[in-house]
């Protein structure tokens, strides 16, 4: 059974239809990408998973359905998240950030305090400094390390690398890299950057308008002409 | 100036007092709560009936005024501004109107006529040739007891953060696990029982009569305003400026002048520093 199962998913925006029929399946312990251009659907395709949007059709995880619950039990149930915008809390210090995101999961504080820390180490530099004040590199970072301190069973991230320099998104895909090796986190990303994606990801799904074009592995993606040259521009 | 440092310092307690619940409305809920000063109004006649009429001991009658404000905030949240899911200038106007609406009730069930609180807590004494009762003086520690508090809950619990998330970021509090309908509410609640335990202090210190609630939100407002949204630091320290404006100018100019300077410090504050003198958008 797959971790997270997406059956026929469709979302609205008021009367403004955003996805359609999307379907996808996520094993435990993957990385997953969702490529496409601004506007193909990828944020919606995450933020549908945080009940955060009207849909029809189906998300389970672990077989459970998330659809119509709140997401504050979407998050309990073992869905992070880390949103394009972040959306930290601006005059809150580094370390209450991250210790807001364990209000569903205050058990494991420590453990998960220790394990972002030992991910990101400038979080623990930086425990006491205002986000408002941080570098866009160190604000993704305080998004994952919230979404982790929800205790997570996938981690979904929501264009990890846009208008970062690319050493820090690689530090940030490292990171990600390292986590799924070590905890054997599942992790869903979109991306823009293709060439990030299919360095990251095992499995990857483009997308265009709404809809899933195309699925494969990374591999599989990358030695097709026809589909690099429509999708990867090389 | 003995006199006057001490008045200001006490009723710049109760000040803050009565702003610090429509501060977190504003800042958790981006709610202007304009029945807010109806809190004061059925805290304070909760309390006269409770106390005065039927007798019940004094803390029985505060207690009970509380629990009546927190249970008529979560009213408010669950029937009209929850319906209204967002739309501020309805809300505002459907708390106007509640406003004068519990006013109305108020005349029906206790008439127009203003009423007398016997002191919550009796007996003055003179510190330095100044008079103080110790009404206001348990009003003014009650005051600053309660925004510490308020102050810590905030920094130091989970539940406080999660309030303080949802002040800065719906989104963010609601990724993060927290449920910003339960946080608005638990807001209302508290916002609530701050209310009718300010308006029982207020009504004791001035008088208890129907159209009392709106003095209180003159307060609240300059408070919020003179601040800046939000902040509970911002609230005491305006709470005391303003505390001190009000004493100063009727102990030396005039006593008609009362307020006066407070609505003109609004103004000033508008024009030159809309986001107020410690304006952010949190707790």
């Amino acid at each position: 059974m797959a971790l997270l199962d997406i059956d026929k998913l469709s979302a609205f925006y008021g009367k403004a239809q955003a996805l359609q029929d999307v379907s996808l399946s996520i094993a435990e312990g993957d990385i997953v990408a969702l490529i496409g251009t601004n506007g193909a659907g990828k944020s919606t395709l995450l933020d549908s998973i945080m009940g955060q949007v009207t849909v029809s059709g189906d998300i389970r995880l672990k077989g459970e359905s998330l659809v119509g619950k709140p997401t504050s039990k979407i998050v309990a149930a073992g869905v992070g998240y880390a949103p394009e915008r972040a959306n930290l809390f601006a005059h809150m210090s580094v370390r209450n950030n991250l210790l807001v995101g364990a209000y569903t999961a205050r058990d494991n504080i420590a453990d998960n305090l220790s394990r972002v820390e030992n991910l990101f180490p400038v979080l623990a530099e930086r425990a006491g400094q205002e986000t408002s004040t941080q570098s866009g590199g160190e604000r993704q970072m305080v998004s994952i390390g919230r979404a982790l301190m929800t205790n997570p069973s996938i981690l979904l991230v929501d264009e990890p690398t846009i208008g970062l320099a690319p050493k820090v998104f690689n530090d940030i895909a490292e990171a990600l890299r390292r986590l799924n090796a070590e905890t054997g986190l599942t992790i869903l990303i979109t991306e823009q950057n293709v060439n990030f994606a299919l360095t990251l990801a095992r499995h990857i799904h483009v997308m265009e308008t709404g809809r899933i074009r195309v699925s494969g592995t990374a591999d599989e993606l990358r030695e097709d002409a026809a589909l690099a040259e429509a999708y990867f521009g090389h | 100036m003995t006199q006057i440092l001490i008045q200001g310092f006490l009723l710049s307690g109760l000040y803050a007092l009565i702003a610090v619940g429509f501060t977190l409305i504003f800042s958790v809920g981006r709610v202007l709560n304009l029945a807010y000063g109806a809190y004061l109004v059925i805290g304070g006649y909760a309390y006269f009936w409770l106390s005065q009429t039927l007798g019940m001991p004094k803390i029985v009658g505060v207690l009970l005024a509380i629990v009546l404000g927190a249970v008529i905030g979560i009213s408010k949240y669950r029937l009209i501004v929850k319906p209204l899911k967002g739309d501020h200038v309805a809300v505002e106007i459907s708390t106007l109107i509640l406003a004068v609406v519990v006013q109305a009730g108020i005349v029906l069930l206790f008439g127009d006529a203003s009423k007398i609180l016997h002191p919550i807590v009796s007996g003055v004494s003179r510190v330095g040739g100044a008079t103080v009762t110790y009404n206001i003086l348990t009003a003014a520690v009650v005051s600053w007891v309660i925004l510490i508090g308020l102050y810590l809950f905030v920094r130091f619990t989970h539940l406080g953060r999660a309030l303080e998330a949802v002040s800065m970021d719906v989104k963010g509090a609601a990724i993060s696990g927290v449920d910003p309908d339960q946080m608005n509410q638990l807001t209302w609640a508290i916002s609530g029982a701050l209310g009718a335990l300010a308006g029982v202090f207020f009504a004791s210190y001035t008088q208890l009569y129907p159209g009392m609630w709106v003095t209180p939100l003159i307060i609240a407002v300059a408070v919020v305003i003179v601040g800046g949204i939000g902040s509970i630091l911002g609230t005491l320290l305006v709470a005391h400026i303003i505390g001190f404006m009000e004493v100063i100018s009727t102990s030396l100019i005039a006593a008609e002048l009362r307020g006066v300077f407070t609505m003109l410090l609004i103004i000033v504050v508008l024009i030159i520093r809309p986001k107020g003198l410690f304006g952010r958008a949190e707790l």
